[in-house]
């Protein structure tokens, strides 16, 4: 962490301090079905942060009390593993984890077509491995994923980032350091790109009135770009088996074949 | 229709505008359609419609399934058919009396709105065994007007009976050859040309006699 006194450029000639662009986001991969007993799950490597998610339901809710007979409820479980950051975290859930997994329950539910299921739970298990700040948006991009490879019926997939501000820069997808800048405000966003509707928005800091008009419009391109992610990592699970050969890769594997015949 | 013309589609992907015929797995919203599942749209057809690739079964009217015995009550038993809530047999549709893990095939006679089925027509297996399959993957099973399943049944000898929930019984034969080809099933159930490679998989590993 930087101290008071000494100041830091977090954007020199429009390079971070992680060597990235103002508007980039850091490396990110998602690998679909990696648990073999779960309905869905998926794996998610989004700079350090490293998250597994599994899936299981719509199953009955049980005990009998919980459940609602107009649909179907979306248990997010975020926990993060004991060795997930530098300190040994506690593995008993803290306040964090509880509001993390909340907020999140909420924005899936909005995204799930609950009331085909009256009376069940929707399990989502997230456990967070390694972690360095925007560990809740990559556990939601990750369990929207699963989600669709659950096969449960969605409104749209829900794509999630940070964004924020640190030594006076808007800038997206922070990581921990950015985070930690002295003016550092920490934007979670969640949307659902179809309808750019936002269903997770949460804000430590402040900022002014056009400040957030900037970190609004960054978030929303920086949940597009993940949305393509997760788009290739669904549609790879099957693609990789030679499965889907839609009208264009037919015409491509065509022309490839006349070419070498030439 | 042409096999070449099926994409893959993810949940709230836009799969034709204006008036269409609705199939499975699709919702409206301003007048657009789009699929609520991943799964595979056949384009140029008439009705929009998405095969979904995975999916619980829900159950309908009229479907076949099999299932096994989980309890007894005072008038009917529940039992288990792979659904998200458990079903019921009234006592009154079977003539003897049921013992927990008996497995049996079911006609499914009414399904409320909670997705609870009342089961009729049913007819009690003995021995055998049970195997699953996702519940999707039953149309492929059994394929064109049975031509999977009648392949199935020539190559392994076994007597099956597919229940639309996505369990089969079989007993006799090469259960284990049949148990190999369910998997082959579930695995490539998105190709196409699945009944020809099913039945080169089924001779090249026949025990022979």
């Amino acid at each position: 962490m930087a101290k008071k006194d000494e100041k830091i450029d977090y954007v020199k000639n429009g390079k971070r301090v992680d060597g990235r662009k103002v508007e980039e986001l850091r490396p990110l991969t998602i690998e679909v079905g990696v648990i073999d007993n779960a309905d869905g799950s998926a794996y998610l490597e989004w700079g350090q942060n490293k998250v597994i998610v599994a899936v299981y339901g719509p199953r009955e809710l049980l005990p009998k009390h919980k459940q609602d007979p107009r649909k179907a409820i979306v248990n997010f479980q975020y926990r993060m593993a004991t060795f997930s950051v530098p300190d040994r975290k506690n593995p008993r859930p803290a306040r964090r984890e509880i509001e993390i997994s909340k907020v999140c329950s909420e924005a899936l539910q909005r995204a799930v077509f609950a009331e085909r299921f009256p009376n069940t739970v929707i399990d989502v298990f997230v456990q967070i491995l390694d972690s360095n700040a925007g560990s809740r948006a990559a556990g939601l991009s990750a369990a929207s994923v699963a989600l669709a490879d659950a096969g449960i019926p969605m409104r749209d997939l829900v794509a999630s980032t940070g964004v924020g501000k640190a030594g006076g820069e808007i800038i997206l997808d922070l990581n921990k350091f950015e985070e930690d800048a002295p003016d550092a405000v920490d934007i979670p966003i969640a949307i659902m790109p179809r309808t750019e509707e936002i269903v997770l928005l949460q804000m430590d800091g402040l900022l002014t009135t056009k400040e957030w008009k900037k970190c609004l419009e960054l978030g929303v391109k920086g949940c597009k770009q993940v949305y393509e992610v997760q788009r290739a990592a669904l549609q790879k699970k099957y693609d990789a088996a030679g499965a889907v050969k839609g009208k264009e890769k037919k015409k491509e594997e065509k022309a490839a074949k006349k070419e070498k015949v030439k | 229709m042409n096999l070449s013309e099926k994409k893959l589609v993810i949940p709230g992907e836009l799969i034709a505008e204006g008036r269409m015929k609705l199939g499975s797995h699709v919702f409206v919203e301003n007048g657009k359609i789009y699929s609520d599942a991943l799964g595979l749209f056949y384009e140029n057809n008439e009705i929009a419609s998405v095969v979904a690739l995975k999916g619980r079964y829900i159950p309908r009217r009229g479907d076949l399934i099999v299932g096994i015995v989980n309890s007894e009550k005072f008038s009917g038993y529940t039992v288990d058919v792979n659904t998200i809530n458990t079903s019921y047999i009234s006592k009154d549709a079977v003539r003897d009396r049921l013992q927990r893990g008996v497995v049996f095939s079911a006609k499914i006679n009414e399904v409320d709105e909670l997705g609870e089925a009342r089961l009729d027509d049913v007819r009690v297996f003995y021995g055998g065994e049970i195997f699953s399959i996702t519940p999707v993957k039953v149309p492929r099973l059994i394929g064109k007007s049975g031509s999977m399943l009648n392949q199935l049944k020539d190559e392994t000898g076994c007597n099956i009976m597919v229940g639309r929930n996505g369990w089969i019984w079989a007993k006799g034969g090469d259960t284990k050859l049949f148990a190999k080809a369910l998997n082959l099933i579930e695995e490539e159930s998105h190709k196409s040309n699945l009944t020809n490679k099913v039945g080169e998989f089924l001779k090249k590993n026949k025990v022979k006699k």
